[in-house]
């Protein structure tokens, strides 16, 4: 998770150039005055570039600091990696391979 | 590849904010957002020196953005459905009822004439880029989507009218939409962006999109000449193996492919593109092979032949040296990549390119690339001349040697010059930038323009153009010499307002084509004299490659060249040589 958490710090740096590194994980919209919405634009198109995810239109309002962004991609990694457990699981070993 | 939003966003970044600016609208009736990003972007991969700005206009006003435009190089005018009719849109609900479809048309055809109307209107003043709608039509007819409408042929009929109408205005250049379908194959429209922020495409299609558009801003110079291989790449089969007989070109031995190299070769030499073989071979043989196999590229297509069985690098230096251009300006073909390295270690500005005889999907591409590498705005005159031209100058250089030495100038007074010099300003003449802009050798400081930089400069009432054609008993050279400053009263010492006037030279080119003939002196003669000043100064600045200039002004001036430097009249009755063109000013002048 680490590793995630890195590729988040790199999408921030990219739209808040601004900004330096140890800042981004305590960064959200309330603290930082060029995350206007068009820069929250350009930071959630580089995030799903970045995590190849699409995020759904209601969900965007909800993400409004890194934290919340981090925790929101983990939780949507995590479903993913469940449900290509489960898929997987289905399988018979020979198809699996 | 697509560039990502990150990678642009990173370049536009760290573009470097105190290079010149330059200032190019994207106008579109949709939020422009990540279609900025990316323009900018690629303008900062094509104009490295240079700060891109991007100025945009309003949402949803693509007429009203026309008419507001100021103050920059470009215009990039990018067009949706909506902008024709809001109803083609999503954003908008105006309705979709069968009985709507009349009117929705109607509503387009009086946009496409507004939107003509503006293009052209800005296009006299910078060049404008073009995109036509480039996402699927909204679900708005009545038939399934596999069938076509009547509606929606009607529809993009009336597009492709204005899009036609608006090639034929100069300065406007339009987006291919097959060179777009190439780069941008995938999904386009992006709903739910285009819905919560306006911005209707996917990232992988503006960055696509953006590619094509900033590479029509830019307007490269297409490549000068192509050097041509013979054997399995002109045609299938080698020569001095197969015999005249055993080489072919067509369908019945599978080799059409060579056919259609040799077809989009003699269609470049008509467009002006100098052509040269450069093959290991034996020379008779080659000359058998044209004469009597009447190939699609003819034997006076081609000038020159270097065929012999030396090192390919040689035979295109010598090519090089009897078009006069660099090697930078040529694109070599051949099917050895061995020789096409042996090229490149010699001439490394060349492009080399593989013709790939054993796959013609391979080929075809090639024939692609070579249409792009090639590819100009227009045809012109000089286009017809230069093949020619050349072939004559190699004609006047060998009198000239054949000459006693020291009897070369009175040889060349003997050739019937004919220089015809031009200072009209308006309407733009868009070969003199084209020779400003692709002119290495004779060019006083290698600096480039953009039309619109051009332009502004020669509204200017101190601005002086000279544009001059010229011909002799060899034949024409068409346009050949550009001339572009601005006059200066001077006041001389202490004070003196002697009204003695001086021209200060910002801009000078001369194509090669015309070295030899004395001509740049001409030209200084007569701009003493028509303009009436007392002295030339020259925005010189030396180029890796502008030594025939430095040449001339230290002959011309008995002192080496430098920034600044001047010229008085008198200074230049003592150098001249003695002149016997005979110099006309054009009508229009």
């Amino acid at each position: 998770m680490a590793e995630f958490e890195s590729r988040l710090v790199n999408c921030f740096a990219i739209a808040f150039p601004e900004l330096a590194a140890q800042e981004i994980p305590a960064v959200s919209m309330g603290s930082l005055a060029s995350w206007d919405s068009l820069a929250g634009i350009t930071l959630i198109s580089v995030i799903e570039e970045e995590f190849s995810v699409s995020i759904a239109p209601d969900d965007v309002p909800d993400l409004v600091s890194f934290e919340l962004i981090l925790d929101y991609l983990q939780k949507d990694y995590l479903q993913k990696d469940y449900l290509q457990r489960d898929c997987l699981g289905r399988l018979s070993p020979e198809d699996a391979q | 590849m697509n560039m990502k939003l990150a990678e642009a966003l990173k370049i536009v970044q760290s573009a470097p904010t105190d290079a010149p600016p330059l200032q190019v609208a994207l106008l579109c009736g949709f939020t422009p957002l990540h279609l900025e990003t990316f323009l900018r972007a690629q303008l900062c991969k094509l104009f490295p020196g240079r700060f891109p700005v991007v100025q945009t206009g309003l949402y949803g006003d693509l007429i009203g953005n026309l008419e507001r435009v100021a103050d920059v190089s470009a215009a990039v005018v990018v067009m949706e459905w909506a902008d024709l009719d809001p109803r083609l849109g999503l954003r908008r609900l105006g309705g979709w009822e069968p009985s709507q479809l009349q009117d929705i048309l109607s509503e387009a055809s009086r946009s496409c004439d507004l939107l003509q109307n503006a293009m052209a209107a800005v296009a006299r003043n910078i060049p404008v880029v073009a995109c036509f709608p480039t996402l699927p039509l909204v679900p708005v007819s009545f038939t399934p989507l596999a069938r076509a409408s009547e509606f929606t042929l009607e529809l993009r009929s009336r597009v492709a009218s204005l899009s036609a109408e608006l090639s034929h205005i100069h300065g406007v250049r339009i987006v291919d939409p097959q060179r777009l379908d190439a780069l941008s194959s995938s999904r386009r429209l992006d709903v739910n962006s285009d819905l919560s922020s306006g911005f209707p495409y996917t990232l992988a299609h503006a960055s696509a999109l953006a590619e094509v558009l900033a590479g029509l801003v830019l307007n490269p110079q297409p490549k000068k000449g192509l050097i041509t291989d013979l054997d399995d790449t002109l045609w299938r089969g080698i020569l001095g193996e197969v015999g005249v007989q055993g080489i072919s070109w067509d369908l019945d031995n599978h080799s059409q492919i060579h056919a259609l190299y040799q077809q989009l070769l003699h269609s470049l030499s008509a467009s002006g593109t100098l052509i040269a073989v450069a093959s290991k071979n034996d020379r008779p043989l080659v000359e058998e092979a044209f004469a009597a196999r009447d190939p699609i590229l003819r034997e006076t297509d081609v000038f020159p032949f270097e065929v012999h069985w030396g090192a390919k690098s040689e035979s295109v230096a010598r090519i090089l040296g009897a078009w006069n251009i660099s090697a930078d300006d040529v694109v070599c073909v051949d099917d050895s990549p061995m020789d096409l390295a042996e090229i490149k270690a010699v001439h490394p500005g060349a492009e080399c390119l593989l013709f790939p005889r054993e796959n013609p999907q391979a080929a075809y591409e090639l024939l692609e690339r070579l249409r792009d590498l090639f590819g100009k705005d227009k045809i012109s005159q000089e286009d017809g001349l230069r093949a020619p031209s050349l072939r004559a100058n190699a004609e006047l250089q060998h009198d000239m040697e054949k000459a006693s030495p020291g009897a070369a100038s009175d040889f060349i007074r003997h050739i019937d010059g004919k220089l015809t010099l031009s200072s009209q300003k308006q309407p733009l003449d868009s070969r003199s930038l084209e020779l400003v802009n692709k002119t290495n050798q004779f060019n006083l400081n290698g600096r480039r323009f953009q039309e619109a930089e051009w332009q502004n400069w020669l509204n200017a009432p101190d601005a002086v153009l000279v544009a001059a054609s010229y011909r002799d008993k060899y034949g024409p050279l068409g346009n050949i010499a550009v001339i572009a400053g601005d006059l200066l009263n001077v006041n001389g010492v202490n004070g003196d307002s002697s009204g003695k006037r001086r021209l200060c030279i910002r801009t000078w080119v001369m194509s090669c084509r015309a070295f030899s003939r004395l001509i740049e002196y001409e030209c200084v003669r007569w701009l003493f004299a028509k303009l009436d000043v007392e002295e030339l100064e020259f925005d010189f600045l030396p180029t890796a490659r502008n030594t025939p200039m430095q040449n001339f002004l230290q002959q011309v001036r008995n002192a080496p060249a430098e920034p600044h430097c001047r010229l008085s009249r008198a200074q230049f009755m003592q150098s001249c040589p003695r002149l016997s063109h005979t110099v006309e000013e054009s009508a229009n002048g």
